[in-house]
């Protein structure tokens, strides 16, 4: 029994029972994943009737997405798998937005705010660029892919896993992908007199 | 019929039912006069509107351990179960302040009492021979032991990542993991610096803190979470994995406030808060003045900085010096055995700032003072000791730190002043506070520096307040409350 948490986007939640997808709760609003993530997780259970106690995995979407939405879905399914002993894994939002495409050329590009995107590309079911911060001009180099805006959910987060625990693809380093330094530079200190 | 707490002001009427159910041995009224005066005690009256039974608890600090005093009932009001009740709402108090356990003595020939007792969970200890004198009779001694709940706290409100672990007023583990290294070459706090560090630290953290009390996450009866004020990414961290824990054990969650948590520290160094008490704290985030009366019902804010807070000031100043972040150690050290000799501004001290800015701190003028005297002089090419600029900026910082402090005590009659926040680990801060406040009769408390700086351990304890009060847990709504108000102990 698998739970899936992803806040790259929404607040979502889904819960598998090896493929089958049994629960996906899913909140749209883009800011409040801290107030939300408790109940999706509590009406994913509660509509794929288990308590969390039958949750053997967890799994998580690491980015890259905008930063401060991302981080409590991630920390609280960190904190999930780790109070229950559970495995974790993580899994990078544009190749679960890309499983569903298939063998098929795309470019899946997501908001990364600043008028800039989030970027990877796929050939035959392989990530062939990125993931990597481009700005929307800089799409034209893919010629010949589809340009797909994805949003990702828990719904894509879970089915990738299933897929990658299957074929063996590690997930288990959980380090967020932010793809940008924090948005600082040391200050040498300014004079009060002119 | 009423339950009501009982003061001096009851003496006679206590004292009339006391003499006449025990004619014997009947406490003197000075005694009782004592009792019911005391701090550490707390005594219940039956009204009918007259009064009909009385008892007494006693919980002295740092014992963990109540004692029930004396309880009578009167005659004609017996086999009612007025007894079980004042009982019952004696031990929910003696829960309710930490203890651990209720003792309490019994005569050998009063069945009736005994069975009342163990009916409520007392079993006997011991004996004593001849207690009751002059008539001889054995004292059986009881106890009823108390579990206390485990709640783990998680703290995320700045740069660091902290998660304790607390039963009832206890310490049991306070795991840290800082992330100020990573802030050093900004000169300061950077919120997205310190939340990707939140995010990579609080699982190690959380494996720490129960390693540290030798428990399993299943043991843990509730999770607390500060959820402000604070940085909001910063804080959602925390929260998110409050939520996550509390949701895998099916475990309450309570949203606290991390201000008021620094005041509810103290409790882990000697098992209770002493209330009223004034506290002071001073951090790199914060510089608040607050009146606390009783700590889950009523934190009044009495001041706080209208700008820089003071600890901000200590690593403006440092870098103006030349000396690294964060610059309070550097400033300490540097300022050690100098005697200040410039007389750096005092922010909000003149007559007209203290009639609307009594309580309120502003330490941004006497950072640009002490930067305009540092460049005047750069500027002459003039000699100047750092080590007197250091140590005049400190005595600055001090002197209206601790004289806003000691006003509020004397305006408000509290003797008590706590000191919270990372800034308390300022050598001088300490040695002037306590100087002052024992010219001034005030008592200070200064909890160990692990407890004033931030950490998971006061958002446990402050938790564990709220459980053991009997308090409704959290919903699992709550957000991130960057602004939140220090009247705000707990978030529904």
């Amino acid at each position: 029994m698998l739970l899936a948490i992803d806040t790259s986007a929404g607040t979502s939640t889904a819960v598998f029972d090896g493929d089958k997808l049994l629960a996906f709760v899913e909140y749209e609003d883009p800011f409040g994943h801290a107030e939300n993530i408790g109940n999706a997780i509590v009406e994913a259970l509660t509509i794929a009737k288990i308590t969390s106690s039958q949750i053997t995995a967890v799994a998580i979407g690491k980015g890259p997405a905008p930063y401060t939405g991302l981080r409590v879905g991630m920390a609280a399914g960190t904190s999930f798998a780790t109070a229950l002993g559970l495995p974790m894994y993580s899994v990078m939002n544009l190749d679960a937005v890309a499983q569903s495409f298939g063998e098929a050329k795309v470019v899946i590009s997501t908001d990364a705010k600043r008028k800039e995107l989030f970027v990877a590309a796929y050939d035959l079911g392989e990530r062939v660029f990125g993931p990597a911060v481009l700005k929307p001009e800089e799409l034209d180099q893919f010629a010949g892919f589809d340009s797909i805006e994805g949003k990702c959910n828990a719904k894509l987060v879970g089915k990738y896993a299933n897929w990658a625990i299957g074929k063996g693809v590690d997930l288990s380093d959980s380090t967020a992908l932010y793809l940008r330094s924090p948005d600082v530079a040391p200050s040498a200190g300014k004079r009060v007199t002119g | 019929m009423e339950f009501l707490e009982l003061t001096k002001e009851h003496l006679s009427m206590v004292m009339d039912l006391e003499q006449k159910l025990f004619p014997e041995d009947a406490w003197s009224a000075t005694s009782m006069a004592a009792e019911l005066a005391a701090n550490h005690t707390y005594y219940l009256g039956i009204f009918k509107p007259d009064l009909v039974g009385y008892a007494g608890l006693s919980t002295s600090v740092g014992t963990f351990s109540s004692d029930i005093q004396t309880i009578g009932i009167a005659l004609d009001e017996r086999g009612k179960g007025l007894g079980r009740q004042l009982m019952q709402k004696l031990i929910r108090k003696a829960k309710e302040l930490g203890s651990e356990q209720v003792m309490l003595e019994v005569r050998a020939d009063n069945p009736a009492a005994i069975a009342l007792y163990q009916d409520l969970g007392f079993t006997q200890i011991d004996v004593r021979k001849r207690y009751y004198q002059p008539a001889g009779v054995d004292a059986i001694i009881m106890r009823l032991a108390i579990k206390q709940p485990i709640v783990l706290g998680i703290e995320s409100t700045c740069d660091e990542t902290g998660v304790g672990i607390v039963q009832g007023n206890r310490l049991l583990a306070n795991a840290l993991h800082s992330s100020m290294d990573e802030h050093s070459k900004y000169g300061g706090v950077v919120p997205e610096v310190a939340a990707r560090a939140h995010l990579e630290a609080i699982k190690p953290t959380l494996e720490k803190a129960l390693k540290e009390a030798n428990l399993t996450m299943a043991e843990i009866d509730a999770i607390a979470v500060a959820n402000g004020p604070g940085l909001a990414g910063a804080l959602m961290v925390g929260i998110g994995a409050a939520k996550g824990l509390a949701l895998a054990h099916s475990k309450p969650l309570y949203a606290v406030n991390h201000l008021v948590g620094h005041v509810g520290a103290d409790v882990l160094e000697r098992g209770a808060v002493e209330l009223p008490t004034i506290a002071l704290l001073v951090s790199g985030g914060h510089t608040s003045l607050l009146l606390v009366r009783h700590l889950l019902n009523d934190v009044e804010l009495l001041g706080e900085t209208i700008d820089d807070a003071a600890g901000e000031a200590f690593d403006k100043v440092a870098r103006v010096l030349g000396l690294p972040y964060p610059g309070g150690p550097q400033i300490d050290q540097l300022a050690a055995d100098t005697v200040p000799s410039i007389r750096f501004p005092r922010g909000l001290t003149l007559p007209k700032d203290m009639e609307k800015h009594r309580y309120d701190f502003s330490f941004s003028g006497l950072k640009t003072a002490v930067a305009r005297h540092v460049e005047k002089a750069q500027d002459a090419g003039e000699e100047f000791s750092k080590a007197d600029v250091a140590a005049s900026f400190r005595e600055a910082v001090v002197d209206v730190l601790l004289t806003k402090a000691i006003n509020a005590c004397r305006d408000f009659g509290v003797n008590r002043l706590l000191l919270g926040g990372g800034v308390v680990a300022n050598a001088r801060l300490r040695e002037e506070a306590q100087k002052r406040c024992s010219e001034n009769g005030i008592e200070l408390r200064i909890p160990r520096f692990q407890l004033c700086t931030d950490n998971g351990a006061m958002i446990a304890a402050l938790g564990s307040q709220l459980v053991m009060a009997g308090r409704e847990p959290s919903g699992l709504g709550f957000g991130s409350e960057s602004t939140l108000e220090v009247t705000q102990v707990q978030t529904l």
